[in-house]
């Protein structure tokens, strides 16, 4: 038993051969490598099964006698400072590696099939090990510099694989703004750490509780300084949980590919700063007001994330908004001081969330054949619709995580959201009404994005859904909503907008064209496209959505197994007389205050049936504005729906163009960061360059142009002409003579 | 154990001679120097290698390998090397980096006979300034140096090479009068006759005064060579101009003199005028951090901002030195190391892509990923090197450095606040201008009009090049200790001059 803990460090470097093999070959020998291309996947996945096993075995040993391990090296050591390395195994730790390792398995042996026409097939599967060696070395990390190490490698991988497709400037530009508003986080969370650092003179988790815990106690230390500190640490958790002010990265991330956007920015990564709070849980405890502002920044992150998912037309950005919201329910649990809510919700929102997004990228991937390749078209609701009859298997496991995330009863949701909005009563009711809302709106949101999907009839063949056609699609446009004169306001229609973006599409094509990018001038490429166009409208029309592969549905069944079984383990079982929970068991030592030793049946039920029946008043509200069957067509998305009623019911109208415009627009947010931030700091720096450029290196320049002149001035005095010297000598004589003879006689 | 043989003459003297006899080579084209020159350095790299290996003690602090001879008689000029776990480091990253420069240099066709002379008169110069004990020979290697660097500029180059290389010339001979007028007047101060020696000078005390004129007039020869700022406007000018192969020297050797120079002199021998000006350098150098970033943002010249950015690494370098504390310096000659190889490598990478594409302006360019993903990878590597990413090692030397900020006796609690948030905002924007340059130049599609057979990626001996210089980074962010154990013990001895006063 001892072995497994020893040994466990091995769960660190387990994937990490990967990539390094996988870098070493694609720079040394690339073909070689790309011959043996499905083997990486292979042993990528053997490798985290592995990590798994030894996962599985750490948490049946921290459910049977649950006790901390910590295992500690010196890294660096000097005299006045010396940084350690090692693991802590604990319930927290052993919980967040088996999400990883399982969420993980899955994702990897999806993607095998998912990316396999990609040329960065490799370069994927690379980055995926590294992320994983990332993600459980931080959750295995001992002491705060380490998890700053690994939080910023997580931080790296998820850049280069929201960048993965770099090609399309979209996602160049996505990756960067989530590295730069990871860095805050980063900044904020290196600022805690040398702060709590300063006060304590120790990075060691149990030391640092210990001894700010007798601080406060015997007021040893400034106590606005630890709350600034604490507040700081805090935003480390807010940037890499996409919380309220920094959240704006997360739906640009969506630019990566699906996988991805299932295990990092779903499930594990995110998961991250919520991992961070529980970590830090006994600090945040004893320094006054910071719960308060981490349930406060939840509140507004779930709320927020919500209104923002209602109008999406992109499937994946609107799981991601979802993602927000959830992410604010988990982070607002710790807040009001369930942990155990927290993290069983975030365990039950990993899978749940995962199997939607790996449900979506199944979608995408059988839309790409009928609407082609940009992600505008592809991830676009717009075009979906009726997908039910084409994608059967698909359509089961989607529908059952929406409804798991709604939090319908059997599903694992169900039980943890429960769980967090049960607590939230005994916390204020303010935030409890908040978060019931909220419950309903998911479930609205969601069930909008089934129904647009999944139900009524296939859309893309009613859209004509082609850029040379605009006049013929204008004057569709003219029959649907012809009631009045046409005014067509590009702003609040997404598929007008995205027509602009026919360069994107260039992109897409000479990128997926393998090797033959090299040499296509650009008109070659449009000449293709218009190939490809007249091709797809002759022959394509009639093609429809089909099912993707078996290695696709596989992962995809085994999350809705984990779906339907992991809100187990939170679920009280009444054994006899003794009470018994596992995931209670598990977290011995970090069960919330709240928590009863027996189970009130009673008011669980009241509690759940309220939970249950908001839910199902937002999945009916749904299904009246979305799941029309008959009339899917004209149903396209909340604008078209209002701007066909728009003479009768106007009060209601505004108000759904003011929530539609508020998704549409991200909450201004974005906008505010852009010009805002974005543009202050380019002044900025065009003023400090000029600064530079005409201030301090105009001096110098102007000390050279200076001493030219005087150089000049007196080369040309010293002109080596003898007549000149001539004339001044005797000028200067004849001066001398008349002063002489002025002053002398 | 003393051997009396003469290592740090030979290793000192032996590229100058390389150099000089590489006129009696035949002329047979450029294969011949290049050669020549990459087995010289690969000699001599090999050669300091074996000598710190077998004759050199990590563990004893005093001054080693110790060499004495005089030179001019009347003016007590002595011929004194040695070095010590200061110096050790940029010895090494000298022979490291000059060696890879002169692979780097073999596009280089025009006069190479010239090129290889002057680089090779280079090392001699940087490795007899970081082992001379002696102030005048310091001097004498300062300048020394000059002259290769300014014929390197002016000869190959950009456009502006000429006015480029003049602004270098005379910033840094303008730098040098202050530093001869420094070490005439710290040699001849006090006793009869003159003392250059270091060991006697640093005994020595002076009129608070007096040694803050010194002081000052060291700090703004090695002010214009760190670079700090207000005196910083040469480098983005000579660094956008230079060959570079040149630049990897610049970037990786010469900013290091600076720093050298403020540790080895100002720090060693006038520890009074350090302790009161060292406020100063860190508010310098936390402004210089902000300062040099945001003016990286403007610069359209993909190598001006990477000179840039390589003036905003340079304050932490400031910052560290004037924490005066054991965790700052060693921070600071962790982060001398550390940006000397990172910013060679990104210099060298961004050289050779914009030879390939033909473009030196951020806007013009777009999309070369796809053809060279070599470069590509060994780019965003170095750039996530150089914005600090853990596992490298410009993120241990900046953690040291806050450490040794947090952990300095010497400033007050606000001060430090202040001074550490505001170099963490510096770690914001680090990532902005590096990233949206990469994503410039990189990211994206375009179609190119220039013919395919420029449009080749990186070949062996590039990739060689970089990988060499990737390594150590690794190796550093993984294992820092390799470094510290050379410097540790000489840094306490520096402080402990601070404490007994």
């Amino acid at each position: 038993m001892e072995h497994t803990y020893q040994y466990a460090y091995i769960i660190l470097f387990l994937p990490l051969p990967v990539t390094m093999s996988i870098g070493f070959g694609l720079l040394f020998v690339p073909t070689a490598t790309k011959n043996i291309r499905r083997m990486w996947a292979f042993v990528s996945v053997l490798l985290l099964s592995m990590v798994m096993g030894f996962s599985v075995n750490l948490a049946i040993q921290q459910i049977n006698g649950s006790f901390i391990y910590q295992y500690l090296c010196s890294w660096t050591i000097n005299n006045d400072f010396s940084l350690e390395f090692g693991y802590l195994i604990d319930p927290l730790t052993s919980i967040m590696s088996l999400l990883i390792s399982t969420v993980g398995i899955m994702v990897l042996m999806y993607s095998d099939n998912y990316m396999s026409h990609d040329q960065g097939y490799l370069r994927f599967f690379a980055y995926m090990s590294f992320f994983n060696t990332s993600m459980l070395g931080l959750v295995t990390s001992s002491n705060l510099i380490q998890i700053h190490i690994f939080w910023e490698l997580v931080g790296m991988c998820s850049y280069l694989l929201i960048g993965f497709w770099f090609t399309r400037p979209i996602a160049a530009s996505a990756c960067q703004k989530a590295f730069v508003i990871n860095r805050v986080g980063d900044f904020g969370l290196l600022l805690g750490i040398l702060g709590f650092y300063w006060i304590t003179g120790s990075l060691e988790f149990r030391d640092l509780f210990e001894i700010v815990n007798n601080l406060i106690h015997n007021n040893g230390v400034n106590l606005k300084f630890a709350i600034l500190c604490a507040c700081l640490l805090f935003l480390g958790a807010v940037a890499k949980s996409a919380q309220f002010p920094l959240h704006v990265w997360l739906p640009d991330a969506m630019e990566g590919p699906t996988p991805i956007s299932a295990l990092i920015h779903a499930a594990t990564m995110v998961a991250a700063g919520i991992f961070l709070v529980a970590r830090l849980r006994p600090l945040f405890i004893v320094i006054p007001y910071i719960m308060n502002l981490i349930s406060l920044i939840g509140i507004i992150t779930l709320l927020l994330g919500a209104t923002l998912a209602l109008a999406q037309g992109d499937i994946k950005r609107s799981l991601a908004y979802s993602t927000v919201s959830q992410l604010g329910y988990i982070m607002l649990a710790p807040g009001i001081g369930s942990y155990r809510a927290a993290l069983f919700h975030l365990i039950t929102h990993a899978y749940s969330k995962a199997l939607l997004f790996l449900g979506s990228g199944s979608i995408i991937h059988s839309m790409e054949p009928v609407v082609g390749y940009s992600p505008d078209k592809s991830q676009n609701m717009v075009l979906m619709g009726g997908l039910k009859k084409y994608v059967p298997v698909t359509r089961i496991t989607f529908l059952l995580g929406t409804l798991s995330l709604c939090g319908i009863p059997p599903l694992a949701c169900f039980w943890s959201k429960d769980e967090i909005l049960t607590d939230s009563w005994l916390y204020s009711p303010i935030f409890a009404i908040i978060a019931y809302f909220t419950a309903g709106l998911t479930a609205f949101y969601m069930f909008r994005v089934y129904l647009l999907t999944f139900d009524g009839c296939l859309r893309v063949h009613f859209q004509n859904y082609s850029s040379t056609k605009r006049s013929l699609f204008c004057s569709m446009s003219v029959s649907v909503w012809g009631r009045e004169p046409l005014k067509i306001d590009n702003e609040n229609l997404p598929f007008l907008i995205l027509k602009r973006n026919i360069n994107n599409k260039v992109f897409f094509f000479s990128f997926f064209s393998k090797g033959t990018y090299k040499n296509k001038i650009y008109n070659n490429v449009i000449n293709r496209m218009q190939y490809f166009r007249t091709y797809f409208q002759n022959k394509y029309t009639y093609m429809y959505p089909h099912e993707s592969e078996n290695t696709v549905l596989f992962p995809l069944l085994v999350l809705v197994l984990f779906t339907l079984v992991v809100g187990l383990i939170g679920i009280p079982f009444d054994q006899g007389v003794i009470y018994f929970d596992i995931l209670s068991k598990w977290l011995t030592t970090l069960t919330n205050p709240f928590q009863k030793n027996s189970v009130d049946w009673y008011e669980f039920l009241t509690n759940a049936i309220f939970s249950v029946s908001v839910s199902l008043f937002g999945l009916f509200i749904a299904s009246i504005f979305y799941g029309s069957v008959y009339s899917s067509f004209q149903n396209l998305n909340l604008i078209n729906f209002f701007v066909k009623r728009r003479p009768r019911r106007i009060l209601l109208d505004q108000i759904k163009n003011v929530i539609y415009n508020w998704s549409y627009n991200r909450g201004y947010i974005d906008i505010f960061y852009t010009k805002g931030l974005t543009m202050s700091i380019r002044r900025l720096s065009k003023l400090i360059q000029f600064f530079d450029r005409y201030i301090i290196d105009g001096i110098t320049n102007g000390i050279g142009v200076a001493s030219f002149f005087l150089g000049e001035g007196i080369r040309y005095i010293g002109g080596g002409r003898i007549s000149s010297y001539l004339f001044l000598y005797l000028s200067y004589v004849s001066i001398f003579f008349i002063f002489y003879q002025y002053f002398y006689f | 154990m003393t051997s009396y043989f003469p290592w740090l003459t030979i290793i000192v003297v032996l590229p100058i001679f390389a150099a000089s006899s590489i006129f009696f080579l035949p002329h047979k084209g450029n294969k011949v120097f290049r050669w020549y020159t990459c087995c010289i350095c690969l000699m001599e790299l090999l050669l300091t290698t074996y000598v710190f290996c077998y004759h050199f003690q990590l563990d004893d602090q005093l001054i080693q390998l110790e060499e004495d001879f005089k030179c001019i008689n009347i003016f007590d000029f002595h011929w004194r090397l040695g070095i010590d776990g200061l110096s050790i480091g940029p010895i090494l990253l000298t022979g490291f980096i000059t060696t890879l420069a002169t692979l780097a240099a073999w596009p280089v066709t025009r006069n190479s006979r010239l090129f290889y002379l002057l680089m090779l008169v280079m090392y001699s110069g940087q490795i007899g300034l970081f082992s001379s004990r002696d102030l005048l020979l310091f001097f004498i290697m300062w300048e020394l140096e000059l002259i290769p660097v300014y014929l390197l500029l002016s000869m190959w180059g950009g456009k502006k090479r000429l006015y480029s290389a003049t602004k270098f010339i005379l910033y840094t001979a303008g730098g040098s009068v202050f530093l001869l007028i420094g070490v005439l007047g710290m040699g001849l101060y006090g006793s009869n006759e003159p003392t250059l020696d270091f060991e006697r000078l640093a005994n020595q005390s002076y009129p608070v005064a007096l040694e803050i004129i010194f002081y000052f007039g060291f700090l703004i020869a090695y002010a214009v060579k760190s670079p700090i700022i207000p005196l910083h406007t040469w480098l983005p000018d000579t660094h956008g101009e230079a060959h570079y192969s040149t630049c990897m020297l610049l970037a990786g050797i010469l900013l290091k003199m600076g720093a050298y120079g403020l540790i080895r002199i100002n720090m060693e021998l006038l520890p009074h005028a350090h302790s009161l000006f060292s406020p100063w350098l860190v508010i310098v150098g936390t402004i210089q951090i902000i300062y040099a970033a945001s003016t990286s943002f403007g610069q359209r010249n993909l190598k001006k901002r990477i000179a840039c950015s390589s003036v905003s690494h340079m304050g932490f370098i400031i910052i560290g030195i004037g924490s005066i504390t054991d965790t700052g310096l060693n921070g600071a000659i962790l982060q001398i190391l550390s940006h000397g190889f990172i910013g060679a490598a990104l210099f060298f990478l961004s050289g050779t892509s914009c030879d390939r594409i033909r473009f030196v302006y951020l806007d013009e360019m777009g999309g070369i990923s796809l053809p060279m993903p070599k470069i590509f990878t060994m780019f965003s590597s170095f750039s996530m090197a150089s914005l600090a990413l853990p596992g490298m090692s410009g993120f241990v030397a900046e953690l040291v450095v806050f450490l040794g900020i947090i952990t300095s006796p010497k400033y007050l609690l606000m001060p430090k606040i202040l001074i550490t948030f505001v170099m963490a905002i510096g770690m914001i924007l680090t990532p902005i201008y590096l990233l949206s340059m990469s994503r410039q130049m990189f990211y994206g599609y375009k179609l190119f009009n220039v013919p395919n057979s420029l449009f080749v990626d990186s070949g062996p001996r590039e990739l060689f090049v970089s990988i060499c210089i990737f390594l150590p980074v690794i190796g550093i962010g993984i294992y820092p200790d390799c470094v510290f154990s050379l410097s540790v013990d000489k840094i306490e001895g520096i402080l402990s001059n601070y404490f007994h006063r």
